[in-house]
């Protein structure tokens, strides 16, 4: 189960998060153990650097592309190499969707096409697809290339 | 969803940059009004688009809709489907799955979701499927099953992807529809399209998972034949690592089935794939080094992977592997070190306990420079890692004690929160426990310790491990200071534990007593009332000179409660003050008892508890299991009168797997008697049992005679019950024998659908495998700090060598665990492990027979070019009849 999906700005403000299969309450918890977890490692991060942790049974991955700091949480079947994939796919669609490494306002202007595109990558905590041209394509409704 | 804490909320982080945010003080109620315009009779697509998103991002920064508002929303956005524009209905789907709408509001969307669902674009068609398989209940689903299962083998692989993903959602919910499409599924994991066949491989699993054959059936097809998708071959190499497990070797070559399949894995060419199928190997149970060493050097060439993620996988399979065979990890050693420096702490943690755990005694010192300059720029998470490796590490070369606690007690002076400061206190307690030589300086360093301890908590814990084994040390007045300084300086809390630790001093050392008195009257001027209510008791106790007054006072000091505290506390909650005092005797022993409520048809979720409260019973540290056995038999009366116990079995399974009933057996050995205790579950959700008893009948052996047993009143499906069986023995004696068992109960039909049982039923009884008492029974397993000191302290006279064959084996390994697990001793120095290629080895083994006997066995054997084994067995035992016991063992 992939337990959650965070973006947050390099200050560790929330700027999206979907979480999967997680009750209400666990999941503030979740949020400032992610943020209070990686804030060391992210202040000197560069682009594109992947991280990695695990916490009891779950599995966190992480990493920056301009402003932005994005987490994948799982556990089971989603471990690190799983997530990995999820992570992939997911920075590469925002990227695609931004056209570039985002700032944070561009990311909050392409706000919808984000949700759009974490909608596609996952269903309810299962990863459903993982190619960014193709991603890019359900979320516009267009049928995929032959 | 909780709402943000403000520190985190964006809406409250107001600087420069959030003046340029879309979102910049956006509130519920303005884009609430804002969605009206999906009411518009000329539909801006645009606006609709964007009031949406705005939606989306309230709803994502923890924002909550009341009934009315969700309601409200959802029925306007119901209007957006009359629009054409393709981006909008995107966004339509995405707000509905978000709006959940009640089940009785789901109608209104459902008549254009089918529609949807039946267009000729292969998108609407795929996004229909998905939203409504998230919205839909049971009723709906069956209208809708036809379309779906052609979904699932559509030709449009986006399309196939949303059934099969749903298909896996929907059958947590509605199992017998979805078990339906098995066919189609089917069909789906031969896509040519890869993620396709990745999720209907996970479908499938699940489909099948309760029914072996099928399984096996279809991994031995799948890994056959080619499976496009990495992530699809990673679940193929999780599956057949299932099957394995569960098919143990093929009889007549030995080989493990399926083990060529996972060594091919590591050749593929994505490091997901290598990395899942070196992890299986290493957690194939029995692995051998031959089977373990190619999985090693993939994850050794992983260690230095540019990618952090590679890099974290195999230092944290290695770490698994290294708990159980230290030596194959250790060629890993060179680049694990260079990983103490890794940028990433959490890898930089698990190469250091990696190391600990294979490290040789040479090696500890070296590491311990290493570890000390680590500490400082980790977490108090990844500190905690490390105390416990080093725990473990101690307790695996305690002559190394010295250093290992030094370090220990040096990082217990430095900077810390609760947690890892109290995981230090309890591996100098377990060490002080374990390691009789490391207490006086253990004791030290927890004085030292609690001078300057801002825990209470700790501190009441030490103070009291002060008095009970302070008293017993060489120079017990030395630590009367620091126990009295906490009567100084201290918050009442640990005034009292202090005051209770003086007295326990006062009780067993006379010459100390006397100033015990001064110290404890001092105390009376307390302003704390619980500390002086503690000593004027202590005083009254003390101050009488009559020795039976005194062995009383030590006894008072001294006792166990012998109440599990949680009943007590409740027992005291409930007690109304009356004329009739507090009976301790009243209060309930098992600790279970509050939790034993009937339960008719326990829920998904309970069951789940159940099973892991016994998985963890069963994997849970070998102490811990018996005192929680100790503690449940001392609970029950009929056993009450049996004495201590000396040996708890671990569970032996009764039952095939997948039957009715699984049930395995516990066998508690006392000196004149032995208890089975029969852990039993119900599978069938249709039964209700009632009235559960074993008949146990003596097959083989006299020496047993019945003398209590313990029935189980109910026994619902899934939740685990015991039924205990007690047999009385000759007092001290090595009684063997063989018991057939079968099962007796009561049954009533269940109705699965609503938990109710029938009124009546009918008797019925179940046939379980025969259960053996065997000499290793009687062997406790308990190391010695020192083998050769131990070896030698042991008369020579009491040896007993003889010399065996133990025919053509693989290699030694094999032979030395054939040997140690029929034996069933504590190995020491780990000298189980075999150094690959070697021609000869000893294997160093320490118990503790019934009565008490220490015993010890040197077990040498040796290898010759036809693989021949030869064995040579040295027994010492403090009593020459156990020496002659143990060769029985390997004799029968």
């Amino acid at each position: 189960m992939i337990l959650c999906v965070l973006f947050t700005n390099r200050a560790g403000n929330v700027l999206l998060e979907r979480f999967h299969g997680l009750p209400a309450e666990e999941r503030l918890h979740w949020r400032s153990f992610l943020v209070k977890l990686t804030a060391e490692n992210l202040k000197t991060a560069r682009d594109d650097e992947v991280f990695v942790a695990s916490h009891k049974s779950v599995f966190i991955v992480y990493t920056v592309i301009g402003d932005i700091c994005i987490f994948a949480v799982g556990k089971e079947v989603y471990d690190e190499l799983a997530l990995m994939e999820v992570l992939n796919a997911v920075t590469s669609s925002v990227k695609e969707v931004c056209r570039k490494d985002p700032s944070e306002r561009l990311f909050l202007e392409k706000y919808g096409k984000v949700c759009l595109c974490l909608d596609e990558i996952i269903s309810q905590g299962a990863l459903e697809h993982t190619d960014k041209d193709r991603i890019r394509r359900l979320t516009r409704l267009k049928p995929l290339a032959e | 969803m909780a709402s943000l804490p403000p520190a985190l909320k964006k809406d409250d982080d107001i600087d420069d940059d959030s003046e340029y945010s879309p979102f910049y003080g956006i509130e519920k109620s303005a884009v609430l009004q804002e969605a009206r315009c999906f009411n518009d009779r000329e539909l801006d697509a645009r606006r609709c688009a964007q009031v949406i998103t705005k939606l989306l991002y309230l709803i994502n920064q923890g924002e909550t809709f009341t009934k009315n508002e969700a309601t409200e929303v959802f029925f306007a956005t119901t209007k957006l489907f009359q629009s054409r524009d393709i981006g909008l209905r995107r966004m339509v789907y995405i707000m509905i799955k978000e709006i959940s709408p009640s089940s009785d509001e789901v109608i209104i969307v459902t008549s254009s979701l089918m529609k949807d669902m039946n267009s000729k674009t292969d998108l609407y068609r795929a996004n229909a499927i998905r939203v409504l398989c998230r919205i839909t209940d049971g009723g709906l689903l069956g209208q809708i099953e036809r379309y779906l299962k052609q979904a699932v083998v559509d030709k449009n692989p986006v399309v196939s992807s949303a059934a099969l993903v749903s298909g896996i959602h929907l059958l947590q919910s509605n199992p017998e529809i979805v078990k339906r499409w098995s066919n189609e599924v089917q069909e789906a994991v031969q896509s040519k399209a890869p993620l396709v066949q990745f999720h209907g491989l996970a479908l499938l699993h699940q489909i099948r998972q309760n029914d072996r054959l099928a399984l096996s059936k279809l991994v031995s097809g799948l890994t056959r034949g080619t499976v496009r998708s990495p992530l699809a071959q990673c679940l193929l190499i999780r599956y057949t690592s299932q099957v394995i497990s569960e098919s143990g070797p093929n009889s007549q070559t030995g080989d493990r089935p399926f083990y060529d399949f996972l060594e091919s894995c590591l050749r593929h060419k994505t490091d997901m794939v290598i990395f899942e199928a070196a992890r299986a190997i290493t957690e194939l149970s029995g692995v051998t080094a031959r089977e373990l060493t190619p999985a090693i050097t993939v994850l050794q060439l992983f260690l230095s992977s540019s990618k952090p993620v590679l890099r974290f996988a195999a230092v944290r399979t290695l770490n698994k592997v290294a708990q159980t065979h230290p030596l194959a990890v250790a060629n890993c050693n060179v680049d694990m070190e260079s990983l103490i420096s890794d940028q990433n702490r959490s890898i930089a943690t698990l190469a250091i306990t990696t190391l600990l755990k294979t490290g040789n005694e040479s090696s500890v010192d070296r590491l311990m420079k290493q570890i000390t300059n680590f500490m400082s720029d980790i977490a108090d998470e990844f500190k905690i890692v490390v105390v416990e490796a080093i725990r473990s590490l101690c307790l695996k070369f305690p002559q190394k004690y010295r250093a290992l606690m030094n370090f220990l007690s040096n990082i217990l002076r430095e900077e810390g929160g609760f947690d890892y400061k109290k995981s230090i206190v309890d591996s100098i307690l377990i060490l002080i426990r374990e390691i009789p030589d490391a207490k006086e300086s253990g004791l030290s360093h927890l004085c030292e310790f609690i001078e300057d301890c801002e825990f209470t908590y700790l501190s009441t814990q030490i103070l009291h491990l002060l008095g009970n084994e302070g008293p017993k040390t060489a120079d017990p007045s030395k630590y009367i200071r620091y126990v009295y300084n906490r009567v100084i300086l201290e918050n009442a809390t640990v005034r009292a534990s202090a005051v209770s630790a003086l007295a326990r001093f006062g009780a067993v050392v006379e010459g100390l007593r006397p100033r015990i008195l001064i110290l404890l009257r001092r105390c009376l001027y307390d302003n704390d009332d619980e500390v002086r209510d503690r000593a004027t008791l202590y005083l009254s106790l003390l101050s009488d000179e009559l020795e039976a007054a005194q062995d009383e006072a030590k006894a008072f000091l001294f006792q166990d409660l012998d109440v599990p505290l949680e009943n007590l506390e409740k027992s005291l909650q409930s007690y109304e003050p009356t004329d009739r005092a507090f009976d301790l005797a009243a209060v309930p022993r098992d600790v279970k008892a509050h939790q034993q409520v009937e339960k008719k048809a326990p829920t998904g979720k309970e069951k789940k508890a159940a099973k892991d409260a016994s998985q963890k019973a069963a994997e849970g540290k070998a102490s811990n299991t018996f005192e929680a056995y100790e503690k449940l038999l001392n609970s029950i009366p009929q056993f009450a009168g049996f004495g201590k116990l000396f040996k708890s079995s671990t569970p032996v399974e009764l039952t095939e797997a997948e039957t009715e009933y699984a049930v395995n057996v516990v066998k508690h050995v006392y000196p004149g008697h032995i208890v089975f205790q029969f852990n039993c579950t119900n599978t069938i959700a249709e039964q209700l049992l009632e009235n559960v008893n074993i008949v146990m009948d003596l097959v083989e052996g006299e020496d047993f005679t019945q003398a209590a047993s313990k029935p189980l009143a109910s026994m619902p499906c899934g939740v685990p019950g015991q039924v205990f069986v007690a047999f009385e023995k000759p007092e001290g004696a090595c009684s063997l024998g063989r018991f057939s068992n079968t099962m007796r109960f009561y049954v009533k039909e269940v109705d699965p659908s609503t938990g109710d049982a029938d009124d009546t039923g009918y008797e019925d009884e179940y046939q379980l495998e025969d259960l053996e008492i065997t000499a290793p029974d009687y062997i406790l397993k308990e190391g010695v700090s020192n083998f050769r000191n131990a070896w030698e302290s042991l008369d020579s006279e009491s040896e007993r060598v003889d010399e065996y064959s133990l025919g053509a084996r693989e290699n030694l390994q094999d032979a030395v665990q054939a040997v140690t697990t029929i034996l069933g001793m504590q190995i020491c120095e780990a000298t189980d492990v075999v150094p690959n290629n070697a021609r000869s080895h000893t294997c160093l083994l320490a118990g503790r027979f019934l009565g008490d006997t220490q015993v010890l066995v040197r077990l040498s054997v040796g290898i010759d070019s036809q693989k021949q084994v030869a064995m040579k067995l040295a027994v010492r035992a403090e009593d020459i009849a156990v020496s002659d016991i143990i060769h029985d063992i390997i004799n029968s």
